[in-house]
């Protein structure tokens, strides 16, 4: 457990509201560090105690759920899982995807490009059985929260609109890992085009921002394996 | 207006069943949830659900050869929730759950397999046999995602009409003349404030674990989902029974599942006894004991002076080994690791208990029908009767999939069935402006008491007064405290922001209201239950009055009734008379 030496955390958050402001800010807070650890029990100081309008998505607070990802001092992670420092603590919302206020981003593209890759199992018959061996390759994948931090770390989505990302990969490597499923040749059809998997540059931000340690870049290469 | 044959409120596991079954009938459906659907609390859910499945090798699970039976499925149901469940209801859920296996293998939902490539099954608290498929120890997960994608494969076919409406909060439930029509909803995001009708809705809001500051739930699940069909009149069943969990993490109340002692975690006092061999009620099972017995016992050792660092008891995983936590709780691992900052294969966990699911709610038969026509409840906001007086373990998420799937097929035969007359366009009008005045009026509050005080006294004297252990002079003074957050709320609440576009100090001031109602529901239902049974233990009468009854509490003209009614025990063959011996 993180014990604090001061009594008191700095925590400067990322404040915009496209509608009123000309410019995104950062505001100071000063908070006391006591029953204080990790940078969501910092936000909900601060909208509870300080400013009420601070806008920023939580639920689960225990690193399932997916809704709290941010950039915190220079890297990607859930708000509820990331530790506070005892120095500098900079909270800015995930990029590429544009901000609705303060934290809050508009997720529809992210969410457009997983639909995209037609995340569901349409059986190859109805006594189609998975193997243990798929079963086992696939443990990895679903812990994959969709909370978006490797869209925004990937250099690629925020150039080319129409590259799906890495969180649609690695769900898409789900679903052709699974030996029951029909849809093997549409998928990966879907995924081979010019602004599709051969676009990933593998610079592997993705896997340095994945909470969940999925590797996605690992799951493109595997994709990439398979259409070659 | 928007118009729609059916509404489905919440978006978690019954939510999302609900709406599966429901497009699949044909109906123009729609889904609103304060969160995107993947966020609810269905996806932090981690033991398994149970069900009595002849898997693909012809039998049960290894241990449990073919002994194990739907009716003693249900036997441990009833034994677990001591005689208290509906028994219509509980024969419903034991047999309905072998299909809700089979669809969720079909659409692709990971369960953990044996090494022969059967689904491997694990025995919960309380169950005679191992019979709680699970994905490790994220089945919530899995099976939500599971959820989800059918949900984006029905969408994606055109003829389908399936909506979300993602990050919407449902303000109000409209009821005329015991009938039900829609609701009024606000864009969280953009501030607009619709109403959207329908002929029949569906409410799987979950529960509402955050009245209490000692819980393992979503901040989401404050309350306010029950608080608005509580305010339309439907009436709640056994709200005093709050479940409590005998293992969450010291301090942040991170839940450690359940499937830790399934896969055999001890629990250890400071001198590093299984304190639960000295109670007599949990000396037998043990580990998997029913949980309101090590609650219980685990706050009797802590008052004893036997706890571990003041207040809490160890949960030991180490002789477990490696593999299988790897194998089979690697989520528990990671959760202390990050949460705890220490690593069970090497130290044993501090736990304590903590709030962690409300068997109360909005009473419902075993067809999902409520008081109101044309409206359902599935889920944890919805009390069908199953769980009795306590929950077993791994029956939660089958009974928002079971119930889910009932709540869509009776509001599918309601629609086909029934001539249902629109009340015409002055009512809406007249709720409708009615609503939004009642919002414009709380962002005009500028007084001085902020949304977070009034809630950490709220969930402080809950957690004081309404826990595990209550007394009638403790639930007395935490009705008198409630009634001055209350007064409070009314005269002097400080709001931050005067718009209603992402606002979420105006969300949280809305959501409060719902939660001092819930929490003051939780009280009086506790105050009037002058016995103890299950998870409610009263110091002041500690014994069982001898009769299973549900407490039925509604408003009626702004005032809380409380009543009892038997539950209900038409007999079931092949445990028959089962109830009477207890």
């Amino acid at each position: 457990m993180v014990t604090f030496m001061k009594d008191t955390v700095n925590i400067s958050v990322f404040r915009f509201d496209p509608l009123s402001d000309k410019e995104a800010r950062f505001d100071n807070y000063t908070i006391p560090a006591r029953g204080l650890r990790t940078v969501m029990d910092a936000l909900m100081y601060v909208r509870d105690h300080k400013d009420g309008t601070l806008a920023f998505r939580s639920s689960c607070r225990q690193g399932r759920c997916g809704s709290c990802a941010v950039h915190f001092n220079g890297r990607y992670g859930l708000a509820c899982e990331m530790p506070l420092s005892e120095g500098k603590n900079q909270v800015r919302p995930l990029a590429q995807l544009p901000v609705i206020k303060d934290l809050v981003v508009d997720m529809e593209r992210f969410w457009e490009k997983y639909e995209a890759v037609k995340p569901y199992l349409v059986r190859s018959s109805n006594d189609a059985v998975l193997s243990l061996r798929k079963r086992l390759e696939m443990d990895k994948l679903f812990d994959c929260i969709l909370c978006g931090a490797c869209f925004s770390a990937c250099l690629m989505t925020g150039k080319n609109p129409d590259f799906h990302g890495p969180a649609a990969y690695a769900i898409l490597n789900r679903f052709l890992l699974d030996d029951r499923d029909a849809l093997r040749e549409q998928r990966l059809a879907l995924v081979k085009g010019e602004n599709g998997v051969f676009r990933c540059h593998q610079m592997f931000n993705c896997n340095e921002a994945c909470p969940k340690k999925i590797y996605p870049s690992e799951n493109i290469l595997e994709i990439i394996k398979i259409i070659d | 207006m928007k118009e729609f044959d059916l509404i489905i409120v919440g978006a978690g596991a019954a939510g999302l069943r609900a709406a599966i079954t429901a497009v699949r009938k044909n109906l123009r459906v729609a889904v609103i949830s304060k969160v995107h659907p993947l966020r609810s609390q269905s996806v932090v859910a981690s033991g398994g659900l149970n069900a009595v499945v002849e898997n693909r090798n012809g039998k049960n699970g290894e241990t449990a050869g073919d002994r194990d039976s739907i009716q003693t499925h249900m036997k441990d149901t009833l034994d677990c929730g001591y005689g208290f469940s509906d028994i219509p209801a509980l024969e419903t859920l034991v047999r309905r759950a072998p299909s809700v296996i089979k669809d969720l293998e079909r659409w692709g939902c990971l369960f953990t397999m044996e090494s022969n490539g059967s689904y491997a099954l694990r025995r919960m608290g309380a169950s005679s046999f191992p019979r709680t498929f699970f994905a490790a120890d994220k089945t919530g997960l899995a099976l939500m995602h599971t959820l989800f994608e059918q949900c984006i494969r029905l969408r994606q076919n055109k003829d389908v009409q399936l909506r979300f409406f993602e990050e919407w909060l449902v303000l109000k439930l409209l009821v005329l003349n015991n009938t039900v029509y829609g609701v009024i909803a606000m864009d969280i995001i953009s501030g607009n404030i619709e109403l959207l009708s329908a002929k029949s809705v569906i409410w799987a809001s979950g529960g509402f674990g955050r009245i209490y500051g000692r819980s393992s739930n979503a901040t989401i699940n404050s309350g306010w989902g029950l608080a608005v069909p509580y305010y339309a009149g439907l009436p709640l069943k056994d709200m005093e029974f709050v479940q409590f969990h005998p293992t969450q993490l010291s301090g942040s109340h991170i839940l450690i599942s359940e499937a830790a002692r399934s896969e055999g975690a001890l629990l250890l006092n400071r001198k590093g006894e299984r304190f639960l061999s000295s109670y007599d009620d949990t000396k037998e099972a043990m580990e998997l004991s029913p949980r309101d017995r090590i609650s219980r016992n685990i706050r009797r050792e802590i008052l004893a002076g036997r706890a571990v660092d003041a207040s809490c008891v160890h949960l030991d995983l180490r002789h477990i080994g490696a593999k299988k936590i790897q194998e089979r709780l690697p989520g528990i691992r990671n959760l202390c690791k990050t949460f705890a900052g220490l690593d069970p294969l090497r130290y044993p966990i501090p736990v304590t208990p903590g709030q962690h699911y409300m068997i109360g709610g909005i009473d419902t038969n075993e067809r999902a029908e409520t008081a109101v026509k044309g409206f359902y409840a599935a889920g944890e906001c919805a009390n069908t009767g199953v769980h009795g007086a306590n929950r077993m373990g791994g029956n939660s998420l089958l009974e928002a999939l079971v119930f889910g799937e009932i709540a869509a097929e009776s509001a599918a035969s309601y629609i086909r069935k029934k001539h249902i007359k629109t009340p015409g366009n002055t009512y809406y009008i007249n709720v409708f402006t009615e609503e939004k005045k009642r919002i414009e009026n709380l962002l005009k509050q500028k007084g001085n008491v902020s949304i977070a005080d009034i809630r950490e006294k709220l969930q402080r004297t809950m957690d004081e007064k309404a826990g595990i252990y209550r007394d009638g002079m403790g639930l007395v003074e935490a009705s008198r405290t409630l009634w001055e957050l209350n007064n409070m709320y009314k005269a002097d609440l400080k709001l931050d922001g005067r718009e209603t576009r992402v606002n979420y100090s105006l969300i949280n001031a809305i959501e409060l209201k719902g939660s001092l109602d819930i929490a003051d529901a939780v009280i009086q239902a506790a105050l009037k239950r002058n016995e103890s049974i299950g998870v409610h233990f009263r110091n002041d009468f500690p014994n069982f009055g001898g009769r299973p009854r549900h407490s039925l509490l509604s408003l009626w003209k702004g005032k809380i009734r409380i009543r009892f009614v038997p539950v209900n025990t038409n007999e079931v063959p092949g445990i028959k008379g089962l109830w009477s011996r207890l």
